[in-house]
């Protein structure tokens, strides 16, 4: 069994073992309500964090996903507030604005050969001050809170059949782009480009196209979580998303995609979504306070990376063992 | 092919290229032509025009004037690297451009895999079948669902080659290929060279080491300063000749240097039973005043990792070490404060802050010299940095120039010439001149020559025959870890130390 296959068996056996401790202490976990909660909460996180599992193959990071929530509940908000367009229309416009903001990131990196971090960072502020600036205001200029009454609007927020719509579609989501990565030249590209991107442009890829193809996915996807975020919450704030770049590296990082780049894959995203929610569910059905919730998530992604760290270590002695067998076992043959 | 007429074989012909980088001119009216199925090296000292050329040839810059053609076609002035590899030029590059993480498959057919009639999804059966069969057609001992990581670097060359194959290459460039090989490793991939050349494949071969390009050329180019100087048939070329063309001079290789030399100064070094498990075991060495010790064996035979044991980066797990007759332990700031300095395997990774000045790497393992107080002198760091310019003769002289400017022999002598200006009582020298000019690699033995008439103490690690031979006093051939064999006197020759290296002792043993 490769490596990375046993990573995952060993996640998904705590899960259930989590799951299972939790229903012992509180059977109000184990109720379906609270279940399909938990996995809403998955997918609000988990949408998220497929775009940013791109970026991290690539071997980037995305710090604006965060705001780029912001933004996107503000514009639909404006949309809501001030328009009659119906949701199907104006939504589309937002999720391309989520694409273009990604877009502007991804010309920065790639044209000006500006650090991801820096240039991310600096648009997560831009944006964190632009959703402010196009809240909808009362007449003394503060931000009104908006509260959300269409009905096709809020439909988003809904469910079919026992689960949520945003489940469905982060898991339509998740299979796809995973399909994508593994079975399209597309996604071959982004493996390459994040693996080496000297040797994939040598080896005729567009490492530049493939790197703002990614960021503008990641945009995307922000985007796409974001209008399920005020659909479920009725409303939209300006603050929204902002700060939850934290979830949503915790979720991939737990799902074993490293930030070094060429490595990586959806579903371990989507097992680390719906854990890293078992973990806040838990906390909260355990009745413990809240507050200790990014305590938690802080203190799991050291331990994650600390046995992530020490298993690579131990794979990459015992694989210099082997080669060192057969480097000498052909060394004796070929000696004159 | 050989019967028709001479100007079919020619594969690739450029004639009177000139090539100016935006002032000073690299190449003077250079022609070179190249036939089909011939292994031609081309060779230089560094600066002589030989990587401007090859990326004229493959289209990474263009040329300013002078006509190429490729298989009989006119190639434009403007020609990019993709309508290189169009043509059927391939490059294996000096820094291996495979995709880690990826198979052996996907890397061959990175960019042009097989995707299943009319859809946009990769047929991944049918690309490692399709693999496979490019691997045993050529006889490689490889699968095709192997990840690259698993891999040796010889095999990952291998995949490389592969992968220019399956692109049709009728050129294919290599470009230091052996510069990270063992001697066990260059030998095969010599081979998968002649193999190339039997399938009618032209091979143009660049290499600092003479041996090689003695053993493997049909022709050799040698090029000088941006000019050819000459082009050598088969039954003219000899590595003397080759270096007197290149240089313009005669080095001196006088058979003198390969005599071991007993040195009956006292001990500097004693090594008892050391042991790190997994690297080494059981080492007891003694090294004596001014004796320079080469230590041979295989890649992975534990030769770097005793070193470094030595020098304090890694632990180890027993034995005793005692320097100057003094028991000492390894660390780092006990080694440098001892006079021990290191001049490490991996120079960009492990020996110059390439950013930083040369004034600024030499002073840093001399903070004790160079600051007060915790403050830096600037004044004493480029007092120190000019000294340490001077004895190694660093190129260009100017110690604010940061190091990653400069050209890899110089790069290596500033890593040795920040130890030199301390009270150095031993070097240890990891591979000092891999990827450095043939010039500077005869700087860098004269140095290390130098150091041990002065009474300083050398260690050699080299997988360069020639140059552990002549360099060493005493030869200690590690094996899987252990000591397996030393050479202390007579005339050693590179054989017996390969010998020893690869198992094969007198008497069959293995």
């Amino acid at each position: 069994m490769s490596t990375s296959a046993l990573r995952r068996l060993i996640l998904i056996g705590l899960l259930v073992a989590i799951g299972i401790a939790l229903e012992f202490m509180n059977p109000a976990f184990g109720t379906l309500d609270n279940l399909t909660t938990l996995l809403q909460d998955a997918a609000q996180v988990g949408i998220v964090g497929v775009g940013f599992t791109m970026i991290l193959i690539t071997a980037g990071i995305d710090m604006s996903i965060g705001a780029v929530i912001a933004v996107t509940g503000m514009i639909c908000v404006n949309f809501l507030s001030y328009t009659h367009l119906s949701p199907f229309v104006f939504i589309p416009i937002a999720l391309a604005g989520g694409a273009l903001i990604g877009m502007i990131n991804g010309f920065f990196i790639t044209r000006f050969k500006l650090p991801e971090f820096i240039v991310t960072l600096a648009m997560r502020g831009i944006l964190a001050g632009l959703a402010l600036i196009i809240a909808v205001k009362d007449e003394m200029g503060f931000v009104q809170n908006v509260f959300i009454q269409d009905e096709r609007y809020l439909s988003f927020g809904g469910s079919v059949g026992p689960l949520y719509i945003v489940t469905i579609v982060f898991f339509l989501l998740a299979a796809l782009v995973q399909f994508f990565l593994r079975r399209t030249k597309a996604g071959t590209n982004v493996y390459a480009s994040g693996a080496n991107p000297i040797a994939a442009r040598l080896s005729g890829i567009n490492v530049d196209k493939t790197i703002v193809g990614v960021y503008m996915f990641s945009g995307f996807c922000a985007a796409l979580a974001s209008v399920f975020l005020s659909a479920r919450m009725m409303t939209a704030m300006p603050e929204f998303g902002i700060g939850s770049e934290m979830d949503v590296i915790a979720a991939v990082v737990i799902g074993g995609t490293p930030f070094t780049g060429g490595v990586g894959d959806v579903w371990g995203t989507v097992i680390g979504a719906i854990f890293l929610a078992l973990i806040k569910n838990g906390i909260l059905k355990l009745g413990i306070s809240p507050y200790i919730q990014p305590i938690a998530i802080g203190l799991i992604i050291i331990v994650v990376v600390m046995l992530d760290v020490w298993y690579k270590g131990f794979a990459a002695k015992s694989a210099r063992r082997t080669a060192i067998r057969k480097r000498s076992g052909g060394a004796d043959t070929l000696a004159r | 092919m050989n019967e028709l007429a001479s100007d079919k074989e020619i594969l690739l012909d450029c004639r009177k290229i000139n090539k100016a980088y935006n002032g000073p001119q690299v190449l003077f009216d250079v022609d070179f032509s190249l036939k089909r199925g011939e292994i031609h090296s081309l060779v230089g000292e560094n600066g002589a025009g030989k990587s401007t050329l090859v990326k004229i040839i493959t289209g990474v810059i263009q040329r300013n004037d002078g006509e190429i053609t490729y298989n009989g076609v006119a190639v434009p002035i403007a020609h990019s690297k993709q309508d290189a590899q169009k043509l059927g030029i391939a490059v294996i590059y000096q820094e291996l451009s495979l995709i880690h993480g990826m198979t052996v498959a996907q890397n061959i057919f990175l960019t042009k895999e097989p995707m299943f009639a009319g859809l946009p999804i990769i047929d991944i059966k049918k690309m490692n079948r399709m693999a496979q069969e490019i691997i045993d057609r050529y006889g490689f001992q490889l699968r095709a669902t192997d990840i690259i990581d698993t891999l040796s670097i010889a095999q990952r060359q291998t995949v490389e080659i592969l992968k220019a194959l399956n692109s049709k290459a009728s050129l294919v460039i290599m470009d230091e290929p052996t510069s990270s090989l063992t001697s066990t490793e260059s030998a095969q991939l010599f081979e998968i060279i002649y193999r190339l050349k039997a399938d009618g494949i032209s091979v143009l071969y660049i290499s600092h080491r003479m041996e090689e390009v003695f053993h493997l050329s049909d022709r050799v180019t040698v090029l000088r300063d941006g000019y050819k100087v000459a082009v050598l048939e088969k039954d003219k070329i000899s590595p003397q000749e080759i270096i007197r063309l290149m240089i313009g001079r005669t080095l001196t290789d006088n058979e003198e240097h390969h005599r071991m030399m007993k040195k009956e100064t006292p001990f500097v070094l004693e090594v008892e039973g050391l042991s790190s498990a997994g690297k080494f075991y059981d080492i007891c060495l003694r090294l004596r005043e001014g004796e320079v010790l080469g230590l041979g064996g295989l890649v992975g035979a534990g030769r770097t990792e005793l070193v470094r044991a030595l020098f304090g980066i890694d632990p180890v797990d027993s034995g005793t070490v005692t320097f100057l007759g003094k028991p000492y332990t390894p660390s780092v700031t006990n080694a440098i404060a001892n006079g021990i300095g290191l001049v490490p395997e991996e120079r960009r990774l492990q020996g110059i802050m390439g950013l930083i000045s040369i004034a600024g790497n030499i002073g840093i393992p001399n903070l004790d010299v160079t600051s007060r107080y915790g403050f830096v002198s600037g004044a004493k760091e480029l007092e120190l940095a000019g000294k340490a310019i001077d004895l190694m003769r660093v190129k260009p002289a100017d110690a604010d120039i940061p190091v990653g400017n400069l050209s890899g022999g110089n790069q290596q002598k500033v890593v040795v010439g920040k130890w030199l200006i301390r009270d150095l009582k031993l070097l240890i020298v990891d591979e000092p001149t891999v990827g450095i000019d043939i010039g500077a690699k005869e700087e860098m033995y004269q140095t290390i020559e130098r150091l041990s008439s002065a009474g300083v103490s050398v260690i050699v690690v080299s997988s360069d025959l020639p140059e552990l031979t002549r360099l060493s006093d005493r030869i200690i051939v590690l094996r899987k870890g252990r000591i397996i064999k030393e050479f202390a006197e007579g005339v050693i020759t590179e054989e017996a130390v390969l010998r020893a290296a690869s198992g094969l002792l007198e008497g069959g043993e293995r």
